[in-house]
C-alpha cells in the first residue's frame, strides 16, 4: 500500500514540477501557433479542406507531444541524476521501481494534459474549417474517432516516454540517452514499414534473406506507426474499439515491460 | 522501557565494518577507501574529518545505499544496509541539497513526509515548526528554485528532520555558508544533540568539528587514520587543526614511502 502511495506522491510532485516548468508552457505556445497556422496552412488547399485540417491539427499534437517528451521529461529525468536530487527521493523509504514509476506516471500526466489542451484547440480549428468549407467535411467524419486517434497519439508518446526513461536508466550521460531515444523513436516510426519491405518483397536489396532479423527487430523495437491514425481520422475511416483496446493494451503492456528493464538496469547504476 | 533501553544501549547507531570500495578498473582504479571500520553509538555526535577526496562522501553514500560497497558491511539502528529497509530511521542532509525548483518549501517537505510513510496530518503539524525552526516561515510557500545556498541548507536540513529520525547523517553541512548560516546550522546541531539524536556529520572545518563533537574519525585516502574521542586526540596539547595535519602529512610520508 505504502509502495503505491509512494509512487503517487512521486508522480504528483513530477506533474506539479512539469506542468510549473517554463519549457512546458512555451511548448504549449508554440503548438497554440501550430494549431493557428492550421486556419492559414489548410486554405492553401483548393480541395480537402477538412482532411489537411484534421491531419494538420493530429500532427502538431503528436510534433508538440514529442518536444515534451524528449525536453521536458528527460530534462527531469536527467536533472534527478546530474544535480543529485535523486539523493533527496532515494534517502527516504524509496524503492527504484517506486521512483521510476511514479517519475514515469507523472510524465505521463503532463503528456495527458497537454494532449487534451492541443486536442481541443486543434479540435477547434478543425470545427471552424469545417464549418467554413462544409463541402469538404470528409465522409463518414466522426468527433469520436479523432478522440481515438488523439488518445492512440497520447498511447504513442507514452510508450515513447517509457523508451526514454528506459534510455536514461543505463546511458551514462543524459545527451546520449536523449539520442538513444529519438534513435529509438525514428526505428519504432518506421519499423512496421521496413518489415512490410522486407517480407513481402523479395527484392529488398542487403536485407534481402533476413527477414527473421527484421521481425526479431520489429519484436523488440516499439511498434509506433500502429497509434498513428491521423487517417482514419482524416478519412473517416472505420476504427473499432476492439483495435482501439488492443492497441492501448499494447501500448501499456510495452511500457510496463520497459519500466521493469529499466528498474532492471537502474538497481546496477552507482550514484556517485 | 528498560528492555529498550538495555537494547539501544547495546545496538550501534552507525556500525560499519572492513569496508571496502573501489572506482574504475585496471590501471584507473582508484581505491576510494581501504578496509574502513567505525561504530558510533546512540546519541553520539561524530566528526567525520578528512582532505578533499578522502572519501568521506563516499563513506556517506555507502551508508545510504546509493554506492554499493566491494567488500565489509554496514548497519544503521542494527539493520543491514542493502538487506533491510533502514532509511524511516535516518535523515539525510547532502553537501549541495538539490529540490524541485518549481514546488515551494512546503510542498517539498511534505513530498519527503509523504515518502517517509508520515500521515498527512502529522506532516502538517510538524511543516510550521520545521519552517519556523529554520527561519524559512515567511519563503513556506515561495518556490525553491529562488531560494539562496543558506536557505536551501536549511530547508535541507528541515527535510532531514520532517520524519523526526533516529539517526542524522549530514555531508559537509556548513559547506558554502556564510558565517551568519554557519552559525544556525551550529547552533541546530548542537539543539539536537540536547535532544539525544545521533549525528554522523562529515566536514573540513576543523572549528566546527571541535564545538560540536563527542568523538571523531580522520580518513586520509580511504584510510581512516584516527577513531576516537576528540578529548584523547587532542591531549597532546596542540590544536586540532595541528594534529589534523601532522596526522595526515605523517600517512601521506608512510604511503609515498
Amino acid at each position: 500500500m505504502q509502495a503505491l502511495r509512494n509512487i503517487w506522491f512521486l508522480a504528483l510532485a513530477t506533474c506539479i514540477e512539469g506542468i510549473r516548468h517554463r519549457a512546458l508552457w512555451a511548448i504549449l505556445g508554440l503548438a497554440v501557433l501550430l494549431t493557428m497556422a492550421n486556419l492559414g496552412v489548410t486554405t492553401l488547399y483548393s480541395w480537402d479542406l477538412g482532411k489537411v485540417s484534421v491531419e494538420f491539427g493530429l500532427s502538431a499534437v503528436a510534433f508538440t507531444g514529442l518536444l515534451l517528451v524528449f525536453f521536458l521529461g528527460m530534462k527531469i529525468l536527467a536533472d534527478d541524476l546530474e544535480r543529485s536530487r535523486i539523493f533527496m527521493l532515494l534517502s527516504r523509504p524509496v524503492s527504484i521501481w517506486q521512483y521510476l514509476a511514479g517519475k514515469f506516471l507523472g510524465l505521463a500526466f503532463v503528456l495527458g494534459l497537454s494532449t487534451i489542451i492541443l486536442g481541443v484547440a486543434a479540435a477547434l480549428s478543425m470545427r471552424y474549417v469545417l464549418w467554413q468549407y462544409p463541402a469538404y467535411v470528409p465522409p463518414d467524419f466522426s468527433w469520436l474517432t479523432y478522440v481515438m486517434a488523439l488518445v492512440c497519439q497520447w498511447m504513442s508518446l507514452v510508450v515513447v516516454l517509457a523508451v526514454s526513461v528506459l534510455c536514461f536508466s543505463f546511458a551514462s550521460q543524459p545527451f546520449v540517452a536523449l539520442l538513444l531515444a529519438v534513435a529509438s523513436y525514428l526505428v519504432g516510426q518506421n519499423m512496421e514499414l521496413l518489415r512490410r519491405v522486407v517480407v513481402e518483397n523479395a527484392y529488398a536489396g542487403t536485407l534481402t534473406g533476413q527477414e527473421n532479423l527484421v521481425i526479431a527487430l520489429s519484436w523488440i523495437f516499439p511498434n509506433l506507426s500502429l497509434f498513428d491514425k491521423k487517417y482514419a481520422a482524416a478519412y473517416g475511416m472505420a476504427f473499432s474499439g476492439q483495435e482501439f483496446m488492443l492497441l492501448c493494451l499494447y501500448g501499456i503492456f510495452y511500457s510496463a515491460l520497459l519500466l521493469y528493464l529499466a528498474t532492471l538496469l537502474f538497481k546496477r547504476k552507482e550514484l556517485a | 522501557m528498560r528492555a529498550k533501553l538495555k537494547t539501544s544501549m547495546i545496538i550501534p547507531a552507525i556500525e560499519i565494518t572492513n569496508l571496502g570500495k573501489s572506482f574504475g578498473s585496471g590501471r584507473k582504479k582508484n581505491q576510494a577507501l581501504l578496509d574502513l571500520s567505525l561504530s558510533i553509538e546512540q546519541g553520539e555526535v561524530f566528526g567525520f574529518l578528512g582532505p578533499n577526496g578522502a572519501g568521506k562522501s563516499t563513506t556517506i553514500k555507502l551508508l545510504l545505499r546509493f554506492l554499493k560497497p566491494d567488500s565489509g558491511s554496514l548497519r544503521i539502528m542494527g539493520r543491514t544496509v542493502g538487506q533491510d529497509e533502514f532509511r524511516h530511521k535516518i535523515g539525510y542532509l547532502s553537501e549541495f541539497p538539490v529540490f524541485y525548483d518549481h514546488l515551494t518549501a512546503r510542498e517539498t517537505l511534505l513530498l519527503s513526509g509523504r515518502l517517509s510513510g508520515m500521515s498527512r496530518q502529522a506532516i502538517d503539524q510538524r511543516i510550521p515548526m520545521l519552517l519556523d525552526r529554520m527561519n524559512l516561515t515567511e519563503a513556506a510557500n515561495r518556490r525553491v528554485g529562488g531560494f539562496s545556498k543558506g536557505m536551501k541548507q536549511r530547508l535541507g536540513m528541515a527535510n532531514a528532520l520532517v520524519h523526526d529520525p533516529e539517526v542524522l547523517i549530514f555531508d559537509e553541512p556548513m559547506s558554502g555558508l556564510d558565517p551568519v548560516g554557519r552559525h544556525q546550522i551550529k547552533k541546530l546541531i548542537a539543539e539536537l544533540k540536547q535532544e539525544g539524536k545521533t549525528i554522523f556529520f562529515s566536514s573540513h572545518i576543523l572549528s566546527d568539528i571541535e564545538a560540536l563533537c563527542d568523538r571523531i574519525g580522520i580518513i586520509n585516502k580511504g584510510v581512516l587514520l584516527y577513531s576516537g574521542g576528540l578529548g584523547v586526540f587532542l591531549a597532546s596539547g596542540n590544536g586540532l587543526e595541528e594534529r589534523f595535519v601532522t596526522l595526515v602529512e605523517e600517512a601521506n610520508h608512510a604511503s609515498a614511502a
